[in-house]
């Protein structure tokens, strides 16, 4: 044993750090217990259930925390002295009411970090002295009176007052205890004959200890030795598991002998108390919560197989001990049905920390049972699958069962027939097929889901030929009669192509299938389907073939297959589509999987759109449940539910997971279920908005969260580029989690802190992106940057917030926007710059900072104040630095504040702002130089490479005539290197132009400023 | 009718009206025959783009000042056209490489080899060189600095270079031991105040010396921005007695609303607010350096003694971020978030021991 723990101590220290470092926010502060505590629940988690591990022999971790119990002794007096501050601890720890928060050391700390740092006292000061512990579990107790879940326990002045849901729990706990303490170590030889005692124990406990309360805790606690002792039957595996979720109880137990002790009635009580292994329960259920243990190690009592059938549960907030998705998990694993919202069917709310506020009124309205972790595992535990419900379930069971014989029986005697018929001449043995073929619906009512469409597909099929007759006038029933065609949109592997097949031949057509396997290009499409009986060749060749072997009759349908996938092989194929849907003669089906793509442009407006949706679990379930029971596989139902949520309801990915399965087994559990989903998930990347609602959302890096750090950098890499600004455009919207126990000032102090610390996250990661975008382009650095762009500040302000789930979803990042602004203006700035330049000596930031606002009041305001008669004006002033309408327009467009463009441009009227336009239109104004853009004379192809020496450049030029010519252009114009420059032969009428042109240009320009 | 910084621009050496020993030794290089290159520094405002054009009149004569502007486009070795803006006379040119953004080698390696390869072909010039001047130097990227390195010792015959900076930190030691450096600080309260006189006299007004007091305060060592708002306060009341209210640019008032809005209240809203704020400021082409010290100084103005160094360790902390990295607003923005840490921490007068 000793060893294993020690290993297990090293691991978790470690996980607790790099926990603190990217998810408790505080705690790194301080290196005391007490500090840690005090920063973060998630931080205290991890140290408690180091601790409580120590006590227990079963969670090896748990021993190297024990410095409280650093020296077992076989004495039973020691053993009890040491129970007692367990006790205590884990007294106080119930008080939190989360198992994993409560440390048997530091629990009395962690009550005090969700409320008050103040109260801290070192665990291992409670052991030796009793009275300290007393104050202790008191602080915690009044410390959890805040939460929800404590308020029952609130009434209570006492520690005692632990509330007595939670005792019920303990029972279980201290049979483990004892079993392991037994093995592992002298202390828990007290232990041991406190095991013996323990379900004794309990009772007397309440009793003394609390007598008013006594009475709900005996009732409980009796149940829980029932559920002790199946836990007893079961294997060793079970004890574990359970002992995590009752860790939260026992410690409630403890906590009223803590207290017991302390008022001094009965120390020996408390001594012979279970504590210590209650403690250990509760420190398993945080050591797993908070380190990565392995997924299926944690759970749950060994229940009855479909003990929760016919229960329907909602989950709503933060369990300790699970994160959502896995209690989701063992709900269903043990035939429970879990909804999303609670409604007046609910049977149980399983409510954990900071449940949403709008589900817990619906709980009121409807006066739902709630229960919380650990009364749900009790439940699991507890409950037979022999109720009344479960009758009727077993009947409804039944009923199912029945059906699926039947319906295999019936599967088995198509196939027989199928096989006579096709007799000895082709034998296809249906062994043989895919079972996607080969179970295959075979008729309109076997096709799981999507009955309404399928109808009206039916129905529309059904009365093609009229609508023919009657020229696609008549809407029909559906509306669908004006329609020469149908877009069958919807995931894969929901039966889409199926359909269309199969209500083609209930309706007698012929179908005819082109899929993506054959060219459907514009050519093919027209040609290729002699769809409008245009062309004799049919006649003339005696059959009405066409070019693919197709018969075209009144009786076919032509169905398009994956019409997106029309890819550049098909050039124009779309547009064929749709112009051969436009005068079809012959009914058409294409079939797409999304909708919106913009291929399908085209077709949406000439086809009916007949959306699918994903069939529901439960319409697939027993159509698989058929073919199981005919392949002889025993697959219980959730699993099978388990197989077609992972793949999305695509059902012909389950059958053929089901058929690779069969391969080597006949039956699957749901772990096994579970793992074969996961590994046929299919790849999904989600967009960067979504990411971020899950980087910053409250479960990513909450304690239960199982999301370790790679995964959590992978979501960076779901789109590298993006998930820094959006991280950066919406981290200050949170409502951070790590804020929870906080209020008044000091939760201002902390939230700016936090901000601080998530803002300068992202500016070192700016740093990083500048040595990964640099010229050095360090890639490697992009793991870095993913944890302080995106990983480290969402750590930090993680949390529930304005955007989360709510209307007022994450927003675009901004920084997109506004640096092309920026890119644009300054562009715009340096135009107006370099055409100062002849009179101002200053950067396009003087320009900006000095000129612009020095400027305004000569060229802007008068507009503003005076009107149109003040155009003149501007205009000369204009002039004087060589300024265009459009530099005047950036000139007012660079404004800020009170100088802002639209509040400038609403105080300057429509008529001078014409006039303004007009007015110099029609004038003349120098010009310091033509952009090469202006003229549109771009020569296309530049010189790359280093500037050729001049007499290089003539060489080149030889090979081609008018080298005079050209050498008599570039003397003349001033700017030689330009014209080496449009040296390419075929410019060489339009730089001569250019040159001229602007020499004169020039040359007015300097002719203006001469005159002044 | 140009504004009267430009128009009363003293146009040669003699005419400087301060740094007279600045303007002696540049006279007397000008005259040697033996014109090193050269790098002028100084803070904005100084005189430095006054005092090259003045040295160029004394180089070439009244030549230098026929200028025209060109426009050059180049290829980035990605093929991506860059347009560049040349201003030029016969005996010089001047370029910003530094509106090429990062591909401003690619200007300078082909654009100086260009001209260090010509020669000057008018019979009549002074000298034999041409002179290039690159204005933003100390924007110019490493990659640019160091293809300078060379052409500067191999086109010495045909060429000179002058550069044109605000500081030379950010220029790489082999740059500057290859020029004469020409430190041009930023005038004296009496120089200017001479300066102010000069351009009143010019402008045919007296100026009273407590408004050019007044004027001197405001610019802060800026000559020109004191003649600007010389000229914009003449506007506006012509007599130029009484109380004067100098007109603070936009930009800078709205830099003060910013620093008022962190002062004020300290929640990630206003953060946001913030945020908005700055971003507008970024893209109407202000600065970020320029942002966050008007911001900075706002701040310190309006918080409590303790706080002010702290406030303004953390600005230079995040100004070299903002110079390292490439997303100006973040640094801005966790600035911004740092000071309201603080000052809500000495609000509430919490202990500071961890920061």
């Amino acid at each position: 044993m000793a060893p294993s723990q020690k290993s297990t101590k090293s691991s978790q220290p470690a996980g607790t750090d790099i926990r603190s470092f990217f998810g408790g926010s505080s705690q790194k502060q301080m290196p005391t217990p007490k500090t840690t505590q005090s920063s973060a629940a998630i931080g205290s988690n991890s140290k408690s259930a180091i601790e409580i591990s120590d006590d227990e022999d079963m969670p090896p971790p748990a021993k190297q925390i024990t410095q409280p119990y650093p020296t077992p002794k076989p004495s039973v007096d020691d053993a009890s002295t040491k129970s007692m501050p367990a006790k205590r601890k884990s007294a106080s720890s119930a008080l939190n009411l989360k198992p994993m928060d409560v440390d048997s050391d530091d629990e009395p700390v962690v009550a005090k970090k969700r409320k008050k740092p103040t109260a801290l006292l070192s665990s291992e000061d409670d052991d030796e002295e009793d009275s300290p512990p007393k104050k202790k579990p008191a602080a915690g107790s009044s410390k959890p009176k805040a939460k929800p879940r404590l308020s029952k326990s609130k009434d209570d002045d006492d520690a005692f007052s632990v509330s007595d849901e939670e005792e019920d729990e303990k029972p279980p706990p201290p049979k483990k205890s004892g079993r392991k303490s037994t093995t592992s170590k002298p202390l828990f030889l007290s232990s041991d004959d406190e095991d013996e005692e323990e379900e004794d124990e309990p009772q007397k406990k309440r009793a003394s200890a609390s007598g008013s309360k006594s009475k709900p805790r005996l009732s409980k606690s009796k149940k829980d030795d029932d559920f002790i002792v199946s836990d007893d039957d079961e294997d060793e595996k079970p004890a574990p598991k359970k002992a995590a979720p009752k860790a939260g109880p026992s410690k409630s137990a403890n906590k009223g002998a803590g207290a017991a002790t302390s008022n001094g009635k009965g120390k020996e009580k408390a001594k012979e108390e279970p504590a210590k292994p209650k403690f250990n329960y509760a420190a398993v259920a945080k050591a797993r919560a908070a380190g990565p243990v392995a997924p299926g190690s944690k759970e749950v009592p060994n229940g009855e197989e479909n003990c929760l059938a016919g229960l329907s549960f909602v989950f709503t907030g933060e369990l300790s001990s699970f994160s959502r998705d896995e209690a989701l998990d063992i709900a269903k694993r043990f035939g429970g049905r879990v909804v999303g919202s609670p409604s007046s069917k609910t049977d149980y709310v399983v409510l954990g920390d900071n449940a949403g506020p709008s589900k817990l009124a619906a709980i009121k309205k409807h006066g739902l049972k709630t229960l919380n972790e650990d009364q749900f595992l009790n439940l699991i535990a507890t409950r037979k699958g022999s109720g009344k419900l479960d009758e009727k379930t077993r009947k409804k069971m039944e009923k199912d069962r029945e059906a699926i014989e039947t319906a295999a029986k019936d599967m088995e005697k198509r196939e027989k027939q199928a096989a006579k018929e096709q007799g000895t001449s082709k034998t296809v043995d249906a062994s043989s097929q895919l079972w996607t073929t080969r179970y295959a619906p075979q008729n309109a009512k076997e096709i799981c889901g999507n009955k309404g469409q399928v109808e009206k597909l039916q129905l529309w099929l059904h009365d093609w030929s009229n609508s023919l007759k009657s020229g696609f006038k008549k809407p029909g029933k559906n509306g669908m009669n004006i329609f020469r065609a149908v877009l069958i949109t919807g995931p894969p592997g929901i039966g889409k192509t199926t359909s269309a097949h199969l209500v083609a031949k209930a309706e007698g057509f012929t179908p005819i299938e082109l899929n993506a396997s054959d060219a459907r290009s514009k050519k093919l499409v027209e040609n290729g389907m002699n769809v409008n009986n245009t062309s004799l060749d049919g006649y003339i060749a005696g059959t009405r073939k066409s070019n693919d072997d197709v018969m075209i009759t009144d009786r076919t349908v032509l169905i398009m297959d994956e019409v997106d996938g029309m890819s550049a092989g098909d050039r124009g194929g779309v547009g064929a589509l749709n112009a051969m849907i436009k005068k079809s003669k012959v009914p058409i089906i294409c079939i797409a999987n999304d909708r919106g793509a913009q291929k399908l442009k085209p077709l949406i407006a000439n086809t009916f759109s007949l959306p699918y949706s994903r069939p529901t679990t439960n319409m697939i379930r027993s159509r698989l449940m058929t073919i199981a029971f005919k392949e002889k596989m025993q697959i219980p139902g959730n699993v099978l539910d388990q197989l077609i949520q992972g793949s999305q309801s695509d059902i012909r990915q389950v059958l053929n997971m089901m058929s690779t399965w069969r391969l080597s087994s006949n039956t699957m559990n749901f772990d096994e279920g579970k793992a074969l989903a996961k590994m046929n998930e299919k790849y999904t990347i989600m967009n960067p908005f979504e990411i971020t609602q899950k980087m910053l959302g409250p479960y990513m890096f909450s304690s239960t969260s199982r999301e370790t750090l790679g995964d959590k950098m992978e979501y960076y890499f779901q789109d590298h580029s993006f998930m820094p600004l959006f991280i950066q455009e919406n981290y200050l919207k949170t409502e951070p989690a790590a804020l929870r126990s906080y209020d008044g000032p000091p939760r201002q102090v902390k939230y700016l802190e936090l901000m601080d610390k998530a803002a300068s996250s992202i500016s070192d990661g700016d740093l990083v992106d500048a040595l990964i975008h640099g010229p050095e382009q360090h890639w490697s650095l992009m793991p870095l940057h993913a944890v302080c762009s995106t990983v480290r500040p969402a750590s930090f302000l993680y949390g529930q917030g304005a955007h989360y789930g709510g209307s007022n979803a994450v927003s675009f990042p901004q920084w997109l926007g506004q640096n092309s602004k920026q890119t644009k203006l300054s562009r715009q700035l340096t135009d107006v710059q370099i055409r100062m330049r002849l009179k101002v000596s200053g950067d396009k930031h003087e320009i900006r900072q000095a000129y612009i606002p020095a400027l305004f009041p000569h060229i802007v305001k008068p507009l503003m104040d005076v009107g149109a008669s003040a155009v003149e004006e501007v205009i000369e002033k204009m002039d004087e630095y060589y300024l265009s309408k459009e530099d005047w327009d950036t000139i007012v467009e660079l404004g800020v504040d009170d100088k802002k463009d639209d509040q400038i441009l609403k105080k300057i009227s429509a008529a001078t702002k014409t006039n303004l336009t007009k007015k110099y239109n029609a004038s003349e104004h120098p010009i310091p130089f033509h952009k090469a853009t202006d003229l549109g004379k771009i020569p296309k192809k530049l010189p790359g490479g280093p500037a050729p020496d001049i007499e290089d450049a003539f060489e080149m030029d030889e090979p081609v005539d008018d080298v005079s010519e050209d050498e008599k252009a570039s003397k003349d114009a001033d700017d030689i290197s330009k014209d080496k420059l449009i040296k390419a032969p075929k410019k060489k009428a339009a730089p001569k132009k250019d040159a001229k042109v602007k020499e004169k240009k020039e040359v007015k320009a300097k002719e203006k400023k001469a005159k002044k | 009718m140009s504004l009267w910084v430009d128009k009363f621009r003293p146009r040669a050496l003699d005419d400087l009206h301060y740094h007279h020993n600045l303007s002696a030794r540049l006279k007397s290089l000008a005259a040697s025959g033996d014109f090193p290159h050269m790098l002028f520094y100084g803070p904005s405002g100084a005189g430095k783009k006054t005092r090259i054009t003045c040295t160029l009149k004394q180089l070439f004569g009244p030549g230098v000042e026929k200028l025209k502007i060109d426009q050059r486009v180049f290829l980035s070795p990605s093929k991506r056209k860059i347009e560049v803006n040349i201003v030029q006379s016969n005996f010089h040119l001047e370029i910003t490489p530094s509106e090429a953004g990062n591909y401003d080698r690619v200007v300078i390696q082909e654009l100086l080899k260009e001209i260090a390869q010509t020669q000057q072909v008018d019979l009549n010039a002074k000298q034999r060189f041409k002179v290039v001047i690159i204005n933003e130097a100390d924007s110019l990227s490493r990659d640019a600095q160091a293809a300078l390195r060379r052409t500067m010792e191999k086109y010495m015959s045909n060429m000179r270079i002058i550069l044109c900076a605000n500081s030379t930190s950010r220029l790489i030691a082999p740059i500057k031991s290859r020029c004469l450096l020409m430190r041009v600080p930023a005038p004296s309260d009496e120089e200017m105040q001479t300066v102010l006189t000069h351009v009143a006299r010019r402008a045919y007004f007296d100026l009273p010396p407590e408004a050019a007091q007044e004027i001197i305060k405001d610019a802060n060592g800026n000559l020109r921005k004191a003649i600007l708002v010389l000229e914009a306060l003449k506007m506006q009341s012509p007599d130029l007695t009484g109380p004067l209210t100098i007109a603070k640019p936009d930009w800078e008032t709205y830099c003060q609303k910013v620093a008022t809005l962190i002062v004020t209240e300290q929640t990630p809203a206003r953060v946001m607010e913030i945020r908005t704020k700055f971003y507008e400021l970024l893209s109407h082409c202000i600065p970020p350096t320029v942002i966050l010290k008007t911001v900075a100084e706002a701040v310190v103005s309006q918080v409590d003694e303790t706080l002010k160094a702290d406030v303004m360790h953390w600005a230079a902390f995040y100004e070299v971020r903002m110079r390292i990295g490439s997303k100006k607003i973040y640094h801005l923005e966790a600035w911004v978030v740092k000071v309201m840490s603080l000052y809500k921490q000495s609000f509430y007068s919490l202990d500071m021991s961890d920061f």
